[in-house]
């Protein structure tokens, strides 16, 4: 325990905020699982595996935090075959659960290495960005780093593990953030993925509402998807547009590189394209999904279900809960996954908006420390490996939160430290270990 | 970064605040309803006495079992099927088979419903030794005397669509519940219907019961107590239904206050089957039933019991003198046509005129007086009017005379004054109306507003309500000779004329037959009277009425001596336990002191 001196003087080797912020968050969830099946005895297998978790993810911080996190750095290429390995392996031996293949089903337990992964693409990903040297923030690493990512998200995909995705994208980007990448191309990246993503729902809005088709607009809108000469009008449409926005520029004197306007339509197009190639490859339980984020309530048995009932658990909480053990909705069941994804709407029926309120301040804290260090660590590295193990813990918070409040579509996204889950919790604590061993390391760097 | 992540963390505050602060009520309340679930057991709906403290509405235990023990291992389910099975209407494998479902999905089951009371005493005792068996008692609607009085009871029946929006569950409704269709069930639902009690289980996601939360008692509803008299109601029910052809109404009045001491209608028909849990066993007989009351809703020509209003109009006017004899030739000249009697009666005074019901007499007597005053005399007694009595659908019947007449624009003949005589042609009058104008004459004038319902008493808090009051809609304002001479009149007709058959020693009995012609087939009796132990004044007024009985003497008197006697055998307790109206106190000191 260092003394609070020290700290002050920023000779301290453990950052005691965060650690603080960590352990609380972890002893409030391990009472919150064990709430939430609603069994103190270890005879229960969750709370056991859980409890089993734990102190081996308490070693992966000591490791974490010992070893020098430059070493992630100098063997990136070691890191790299170790993601691939793994990922092939679970490919090759994993055992096959509720339509994904992407556990390892050992004699004693079990494990999910993409959670593993996830870290380590971070932290190759900040040593392939450190290594470009002066050139990192040229469009041609994020091109680089594009090809180098390529084979990792195809081989989650296969399994596939969508969640795994949606954490580690929005991660890396802002990770390329914080690198300083040119924000027009970050910015083109989001538009390709807002672009086709609207396609996408538009579309499918309209295919499980037929009698929109009724309406000349939404006819047309809808044969864009179908008709290939509708494609082509569609594709000169935007063109011009394009151009025309550039000639515009160009008589009010704001002088843009024509490049900016090119890639912006070519990415448009790319986006076009891209929502017609999901199109044609949804089925219609996907699209089943996507209906659920649009209307959450107009289906109250269906997958919106859920989310109403993780609702109404968090508002019968109020502000001082029902008491660990009491709530109802937990209790009973009618939560679903309520030791997983959606622990969050028992810490909210059960200790109520202070819970709630609690979790998130100490979310935001160790997002806090996480930012501060990065900006004192002694290297390139060490400020790219933070910012990506921020961007991690942002988005994972963000989505949870979010698909609980009913902001983000429900996409079985765990925790971090609350939610059970032995391979996350492992995997989170020792993100976080590299964190203080960036921090531990900042004056001798 | 960090801005981006404050204000994602205080979007995500704010919203968080909204759920669990703003809106915590409607969770709660939601939250609620998803872990409770009710069985629920049926209030004792108030029950319905007689005047004389018989219930005639009352309810009958009725139990259902269900099975609340969740999952259990087959044994111990052929085990409970074997015990219970004896006890129940179900056999053995029946049984099982429910008790598999209710434990394989876990819910709470019913198993038998509509229980009888003999085998729930054993089912009662089996239940300590099996926990998981829960025996939920319910009440039924019960009508002891079967079809009682059923036209003013009403039935019970389901809650149609708009019924249902109308009283939701926060009148404590529920889909299944029965409502009252018709008379008294329909009109004090309110006050009858009580607080539903319930088993209240939490249940988890699935339904399964977890465990009982409460078992809230149920609350009786208010009694309501009619100012009928059992027997006097009984002996008019049997009489009608002994009568020649079965149909027809009989009403009593209290004429001291307007209180309806019994009204039934033949045919009748029995609540109780109504009462029957499912909707389909009810919907055949509903059908069938005969809702019609013919006592308030059945216009007949009041015939000869009418010879009443055209005496007292003739000894009003003044004009004739009660003993000039009058010769009954058997026919009556009016001029253009000739007027038959029912008989050949020879020379006959007023009383003789009255006790006879001599057609020729009244013809010669409304001649002399003219019809304007026979109208005068009806509407003093507000013939065409309903007698107000609360209950729906009750018909005014038709008042007949010159004004009415000139009122249609078309001209009155010398004819249309003797058939009003006699009470023939367009005049219509309903049973209760001959019952009130019966009550009027015995009350010496006053025209009371019948009432049936005396007092509401709560189950709860013993609180009393009263509804009904004596009330003198009008008075008919006759000379005292006028009401001594119809009174001795009348009273000779009991004595010595065609209303003998209800003359009953120990009672002064005044009444009076009728016949009316019905052109389509037999003839309708009526027979009208009112009576009082000797010396005493009147104390009960009732009118008769059989439909195509032929003779009023023949078809109605033995139903109103039946009635009579059944009225009078009993230490007479009168309907009276209301105050009587401040004017009807003085009225009868006045009255009292004018026959002295």
């Amino acid at each position: 325990m260092p003394d609070l001196k020290q700290l002050r003087s920023g000779r301290s080797r453990f950052d005691t905020l965060l650690l603080g912020a960590m352990i609380a968050l972890v002893l409030l969830g391990a009472l919150c699982i064990m709430s939430a099946v609603n069994s103190l005895s270890f005879s229960n297998p969750v709370v056991r595996t859980h409890f089993v978790a734990l102190p081996v993810g308490l070693v992966a911080f000591f490791v974490g935090w010992s070893f020098n996190y430059q070493v992630f750095d100098d063997q990136w290429k070691g890191l790299y075959g170790f993601i691939l390995l793994l990922l092939v392996g679970v490919l090759l031996f994993g055992s096959y659960q509720r339509g994904s293949r992407s556990w390892f089903v050992l004699p004693f337990f079990s494990m999910q290495p993409s959670e593993i992964c996830r870290v380590c693409t971070i932290l190759v990903a900040a040593a392939f960005l450190d290594r470009r040297g002066p050139q990192i923030r040229e469009v041609s690493s994020l091109f680089f780093l594009g090809l180098l990512l390529i084979p990792i998200f195809g081989l989650i995909m296969m399994q596939p593990d969508f969640s795994s995705v949606v954490v580690t994208f929005p991660a890396l980007l802002i990770l390329l953030y914080c690198t300083g990448v040119n924000v027009f191309y970050l910015a083109l990246i989001i538009l390709f993925a807002a672009v086709a993503g609207f396609f996408t729902i538009s579309w499918t809005y309209i295919y499980l509402h037929p009698e929109l088709l009724d309406y000349e607009f939404f006819r047309i809108f809808h044969d864009l998807a179908h008709n290939g000469w509708y494609m082509v009008g569609f594709s000169v449409l935007v063109t011009f547009l394009g151009y025309g926005m550039w000639w515009l520029c160009q008589q009010f004197r704001i002088f843009l590189p024509s490049v900016y306007f090119v890639l912006a339509t070519l990415v448009v197009l790319a986006g076009l394209f891209g929502g017609i190639f999901v199109e044609h490859q949804m089925k219609p339980h996907q699209r089943k999904r996507v209906e659920t984020y649009l209307a959450p309530k107009s289906d109250p048995r269906g997958a919106g279900y859920n989310v109403l009932q993780a609702q109404i658990a968090m508002g019968a909480g109020g502000v001082f809960g029902t008491g660990l053990f009491s709530g109802t909705q937990s209790r009973l069941g009618f939560v679903p996954e309520r030791h997983t994804d959606f622990i969050l709407a028992v810490v909210g029926e059960e200790l109520g908006l202070w819970g709630t309120l609690c979790v998130l301040g100490l979310y935001l804290i160790i997002l806090w420390r996480i930012i501060s260090i990065a900006y004192m660590s002694g290297d390139r590295y060490g400020y790219l490996v933070c910012s990506g193990i921020f961007g991690m813990f942002f988005t994972y918070m963000l989505i949870n939160f979010g698909m609980l409040i009913g902001i983000v579509p429900v996409a079985g996204i765990p925790l971090p430290f609350i939610s059970y889950g032995g391979s996350n919790l492992v995997a989170s604590l020792w993100a976080l270990g590299v964190v203080q061993s960036v921090y531990a390391r900042r004056l001798r760097a | 970064m960090m801005t981006l992540a404050m204000i994602a963390g205080s979007v995500i505050a704010l919203r968080l605040v909204d759920i669990q602060v703003l809106r915590h009520n409607s969770y709660l309340q939601m939250a609620e309803r998803n872990r409770t679930q009710i069985i629920y057991q049926t209030a004792p709906r108030g029950r319905v006495f007689t005047a004389d403290g018989v219930a005639v509405a009352s309810n009958a235990p009725s139990f259902s079992l269900y099975y609340l023990g969740g999952n259990q291992d087959t044994e111990y389910l052929a085990r409970l099927a074997h015990d219970f099975a004896p006890l129940l209407p179900l056999s053995e494998d029946e049984l099982l088979s429910k008790l598999q479902t209710g434990s394989s999905s876990g819910k709470a089951t019913l198993l038998a419903e509509n229980l009888s009371t003999k085998s729930t005493v054993a089912l009662q005792e089996l239940q300590l030794y099996y926990p998981s068996m829960y025996l939920i008692e319910e009440t039924k609607r019960n009508y002891p005397y079967g079809s009682f009085a059923s036209h003013l009871l009403g039935y019970l029946g389901s809650m149609d669509e708009r019924q249902w929006r109308k009283r939701d569950v926060k009148l404590g409704y529920r889909l299944n519940s029965k409502i009252g269709k018709n008379g008294i069930e329909k009109k004090f639902e309110e006050d009858l219907k009580g607080q539903d009690g319930g088993v209240y289980l939490e249940v988890d996601y699935r339904g399964r019961v977890k465990s009982i939360i409460e078992d809230k008692k149920w609350a009786a509803g208010s009694d309501v107590y009619l100012t009928l008299n059992f027997a006097l109601q009984q002996a008019a029910e049997e009489g009608l239904k002994n009568s020649k052809t079965g149909r027809g109404a009989a009403v009593a009045l209290d004429p001291r206050t307007g209180a309806v001491l019994a009204m039934a209608s033949a045919p009748a028909y029995d609540p109780n089957m109504f009462v029957a849990f499912s909707d389909e066993a009810v919907e055949a007989p509903l059908k069938k039933i005969d809702e019609y009351n013919l006592a308030i809703q059945g216009v007949y020509p009041p015939a000869s019991t009418f010879k009443v209003i055209t005496g007292a109009a003739a000894l009003e006017s003044g004009l004739i003198d009660v003993n000039r004899k009058i010769y009954c030739s058997g026919k009556y000249d009016s001029g253009p046509r000739i007027f038959k009697c029912w008989g050949i009666h020879g020379p006959m005074d007023f009383f003789e005129g009255m006790s006879h019901s001599c057609d020729v007499y009244f013809y010669v007597v409304a001649s002399q007086i003219g019809a304007a005053a026979i109208e005068r005399v009806q509407r003093m007694f507000m013939f065409g009017r309903p007698t107000g009595i609360d209950l729906p659908g009750e018909k005014a019947g038709n008042l007949y005379g010159p004004t009415r007449r000139a009122r249609n624009k078309t001209y009155w003949f010398i004819g249309d004054t003797l058939n009003l005589s006699i009470g023939q042609g367009e005049l219509l009058v309903t049973p209760i109306k001959l019952a009130q104008f019966a009550a009027a004459i015995a009350s010496r004038g006053n025209v009371y507003r019948p009432y049936y319902v005396e007092k509401i008493v709560s189950n709860q808090t013993e609180k009393e309500k009263r509804i009904g009051f004596p009330e003198v809609l009008q008075r008919a304002n006759l000379h005292p000779q006028t009401y001594d001479t119809l009174f001795k009149a009348l009273k000779h007709t009991v004595d010595t004329g065609t209303a003998a058959r209800v003359r009953i020693p120990g009672l002064d009995v005044y009444g009076k037959t009728g016949t009316a012609q019905n052109p389509h087939g037999a003839d309708h009796g009526w027979f009208m009277a009112f009576a009082g132990r000797k010396g005493e004044p009147p104390s009960i007024a009732l009118a008769v009425f059989v439909e195509f009985g032929e003779g009023g003497s023949s078809a109605a008197g033995p139903i109103a001596r039946q009635m009579l006697e059944a009225y009078f055998k009993q230490e007479e307790k009168p309907a009276l336990t209301v105050e009587p109206a401040e004017d009807y106190e003085e009225l009868l000191l006045t009255e009292g002191e004018e026959n002295a």
